[in-house]
């Protein structure tokens, strides 16, 4: 059998996406930041900053300066990756989400899938063109997904056979296997102008999106303006001005007012900020402990590691961990109340089943683990059954205090069950080694469904992707999930996602084999001006900067 | 031997130990980038998308030539340096050499103008000291000295910050040039503007080693014995310092000046994180971090010529400012 990830492009990211590495150092430095600039702030705080740059109220203001985080070093070309995730802004897509994340047509005007769900035909509208005043035709979408085909980058579109243009107007695409999701990577892709693509294009690119390209100053700054001959609804603002720093250089560019929208974190976001306010945007940016379900056989993972754990793979321990925990309190403790609870991992999406949700009883998790034949036979506060204490090690990324502090607080609120979780810091390096064997404090993000194929299906399991280290396979899930996948209709094949979950009998969520205690669902922070209205935010995935952006046309000022 | 074989025989030196260096700088680079935890493929696709395809990956991993061993890596990679190609930063999918030559010039402004300030500041604090050796100026400077040599770059760019563009909004928080402006429109007396905080962090970690050098071969100088003739024989103060003060204390400043080259690149690093500033410290941190081993590699045999020529620079002030050196370099 083909390997599964071969399939299909994941909309979005991962949690240990977002350059895991860079945020071990990245965190190093923002937290000793976050002290000093707390100490500063108490110092600088009298006067408040007489020169302010932007302000909000005159009125005449039509444009905005976003202070975000992550540059897309590669530039701006769809077919290596650019608006990938996210929406690629200057290029426009065959389709596109909806706030609610339905999929509408966007350049398309009509989709036929054939009965076998391996040939995709789209219509795409006559009044579309990119700003050099050239139509966009089949022939431009045919070379966008050739050549990203052909590219090696991390859009990944080994099962597309083949696109061709059958006329100005229609084209034509070819699957190995049919694939609900390749209408969530459709919507991602933008399209780029064959006619004027070049080796200097992702510096310089061309698009029929809503926002004309201006100027890129590498490590500072991109500039877009609004398209006028844009087909949709043009955009309110006729400016954005997108600048890259880092959370403490966008707090104090925010506290000078020189940016109307700055990403802030957990930690800063519980100050004021004059002229500004918080904007706090729910998403499935999610944590949650994945948990080895074999017990320790000598079994060995894809790349040769050690399988399995004695506590983690008796389920009563996974239920009584999944119970037990206080997710609202681990929100405040660990993350001053910005995050909700986390069901699965995708809660809110068209394809989540509603009935993943449990109700916090720790009365219930006690009496599973009595049930169980768990026991404190010596006394020392730490349950036993058949000789096994139920203790085991959780990992965190060290360096990232928003896991370790979720760590900590879970390891703290089980204690009092009987239930001893020793909590330990590492480097990616020794986790992907590890993870097989203890617990991790992981995430995802995805607004793709097709990641709850990787996380459960069991031909993705036990491998280095982080996806599904705990060794899950249930050959019923396996269904489920082969079925949401060769839907050839997305409502067809949420019903069967969300019975992956949760059929009545068996399932990945926490109701019944629960591979994951999920957590809670980190909230995205920004500071924006009084004023400035960012529209209606989509769930936001794992990452903080462009996922605000998606509705940048709906912006606008008061 | 003739001068011309000496001044020959100091270029084939010069030139074999700066091949050895740069051989030397780029191996351990190599070495330390392969034994870096971070898999760059695994990387670049978590970083950009998490779903990708064994066979994704694969095909990654071959176009970057990654698949070969790591000796053939670093000899291939070698070869196409001699024939003057850095090759391809992976994650920016541009030509190294591109990359740094549009780093190169922010960073270079920065260096270039902390380094005058901090040479000039220091020297100057230093002589100062020296003269009024043990007054209250001398007591007061040294200990801004001694506290201002153990702050750390990032912790005093975060003080300026606050203070000089958040409070006082002096300066902007960021950046080489204004939000927004079109480049064509940005003025050269903006870009300075944009500048002053970055090179005077920049400039503080350097100058408080220069004064207390430059302030103790003062001291030295001015009780040796023939400043005590001097005096005896009736000149001032400024003549004394004209004439015998100024050569002798620039020799350590100088020195520590040109040697200073390799703390301000890892300072400016620092630097350009807290002002967003786009130099290639930003660069050079990405590429460790996502283990980019061209853009790496391509920077730090960038950065160790610069370190190298600086440091040989020095040498060759010294034997202007020094006749003895100038004696020995040629006849030693």
């Amino acid at each position: 059998m083909p390997d599964p990830t071969g399939h299909v492009t994941i909309r979005t990211t991962t949690t240990e996406g977002e350059n895991m590495f860079t945020s071990t150092f990245g965190n190093r430095l923002r937290t000793i930041g976050a002290a000093l600039v707390a100490a500063t702030v108490l110092t600088a705080c009298g006067g408040g900053a007489t020169q302010a740059d932007r302000s909000p109220n005159d009125g005449a203001r039509n444009d905005v300066v976003v202070a975000i985080a992550t540059e897309p070093e590669g530039g701006f070309d769809p077919t290596v990756g650019w608006g990938h995730g996210t929406t690629p802004l200057i290029q426009s897509t065959l389709v596109e989400y909806t706030q609610d994340m339905r999929i509408v047509n966007d350049l398309a005007t009509d989709q036929r899938i054939s009965d076998d769900g391996l040939t995709w035909r789209f219509t795409l509208r006559d009044d579309a063109s990119f700003t050099d005043g050239k139509p966009v035709t089949a022939h431009d979408v045919e070379f966008t997904f050739t050549t990203a085909k052909a590219k090696a980058s991390s859009l990944d579109l080994t099962f597309m056979t083949g696109c061709k243009a059958t006329s100005d107007r229609e084209v034509e695409f070819t699957l190995a296997k049919p694939n609900s999701s390749f209408l969530n990577t459709i919507a991602t892709i933008g399209i780029v102008p064959k006619h004027a693509y070049g080796k200097d294009y992702a510096n310089n690119p061309i698009g029929s999106g809503p926002w004309k390209f201006v100027q890129w100053k590498k490590g500072e700054q991109v500039t877009l303006a609004a398209n006028d001959s844009y087909y949709g609804t043009k955009p309110s603002l006729d400016k954005v001005t997108l600048v890259f720093m880092d959370e403490d250089a966008a707090f104090a560019a925010a506290k000078a007012r020189q940016v109307d929208v700055a990403l802030t974190s957990a930690t800063q976001a519980t100050q004021d900020i004059t002229g500004m306010r918080l904007e706090v945007v729910s998403t499935l940016d999610n944590r949650g402990l994945t948990l080895p379900v074999s017990p320790s056989q000598g079994k060995l993972s894809k790349s040769g590691e050690p399988v399995g754990n004695d506590v983690t793979s008796n389920l009563a321990i996974r239920q009584a961990l999944a119970f037990a925990v206080n997710r609202d309190q681990i929100a405040k403790d660990a993350v001053n109340g910005f995050a909700a609870p986390a069901f699965s991992e995708n809660d809110g999406m068209p394809w989540n089943n509603p009935e993943v949700k449990i109700t916090e009883d720790v009365a219930h998790a006690t009496s599973v683990l009595t049930a169980d034949g768990w026991k404190d036979t010596d006394g020392d506060g730490i349950l036993d059954k058949n000789g096994v204490k139920a203790e085991f090690t959780l990992l965190y990324s060290s360096g990232d205090s928003v896991r370790q502090a979720i760590a900590m607080a879970v390891a703290q609120q089980v204690k009092s069950l009987g239930i001893r979780i020793n909590v330990e810091g590492a480097g990616w390096d020794q986790i992907v080694k590890r993870m097989f064997v203890d617990a991790v404090l992981m995430g995802w993000g995805s607004t793709n469904p097709y990641t709850s194929y990787l996380l459960f299906h069991s031909s993705n399991a036990l491998k280095d992707d982080f996806y599904n280290p705990q060794g899950f396979s249930n050959p019923v899930v396996d269904q489920h999930l082969e079925t949401a996948l060769h839907a050839t209709s997305p409502e067809e094949a949420n019903v069967a996602w969300r019975l992956a979950q949760w059929d009545d009998t068996t399932g990945t969520s926490m109701r019944a084999e629960i591979p994951w205690v999920w957590l809670v669902n980190l909230q995205h922070l920004y500071y924006v001006a009084d004023g400035l209205d960012i529209g209606q935010q989509q769930l936001h995935g794992h990452g903080a900067s462009w996922t605000l952006l998606q509705n940048l046309r709906d912006w606008s000022w008061r | 031997m003739s001068t011309a074989t000496r001044i020959g025989s100091l270029v084939g030196r010069f030139t074999l130990r700066m091949v050895t260096l740069l051989l030397a700088a780029s191996v351990v680079a190599f070495v330390l980038v392969s034994l870096s935890p971070i898999d760059p493929v695994q990387q670049y696709v978590l970083s950009s998308g998490g779903g990708a395809s064994q066979e994704q990956r694969d095909a990654l991993a071959e176009y970057w030539g990654l698949s070969e061993p790591p000796v053939q890596q670093y000899l291939h990679w070698l070869g196409a340096v001699l024939q003057g190609n850095l090759g391809d930063s992976m994650l920016y999918r541009q030509p190294v050499a591109t990359i740094i030559a549009e780093r190169f010039l922010n960073t270079l402004a920065l260096m270039a103008a902390s380094w005058l300030l901090a040479g000039l500041i220091g020297y100057g604090l230093g002589c100062l000291m020296g003269i009024r050796r043990d007054r209250p100026v001398d007591r007061v400077l040294k200990r801004v000295c001694l506290v201002l040599a153990s702050v750390p770059t990032y912790w005093l760019g975060i003080v300026f910050l606050l203070v000089f563009a958040v409070q006082l909004a002096w300066f902007p928080v960021g950046f080489s040039s204004p939000i927004g402006m079109a480049d064509h429109d940005v003025s050269l007396w903006q870009r300075l503007h944009h500048l002053v905080l970055p090179a005077l962090t920049l400039s503080f970690i350097s100058f408080a080693n220069v004064a207390l050098h430059t302030r103790q071969k003062m001291v030295d100088v001015l009780e040796s014995d023939f400043v005590l003739f001097a005096r005896a024989r009736g000149d001032g103060t400024g003549t004394i310092l004209r004439r015998h003060g100024l050569r002798n204390t620039l020799l350590p400043a100088v020195t520590l000046q040109f040697a200073s080259f390799g703390e301000l690149f890892g300072g400016s690093i620092l630097a350009e994180s807290v002002f967003s500033y786009p130099g290639l410290g930003a660069a050079v941190s990405a590429a460790g971090l996502n283990s980019d081993v061209p853009l790496l590699l391509g920077i730090t045999l960038f950065s160790t010529l610069f370190v190298f020529t600086g440091n040989q620079t020095a040498n060759l002030v010294y034997t202007i400012v020094d006749p003895r050196i100038r004696q020995e370099a040629l006849h030693g």
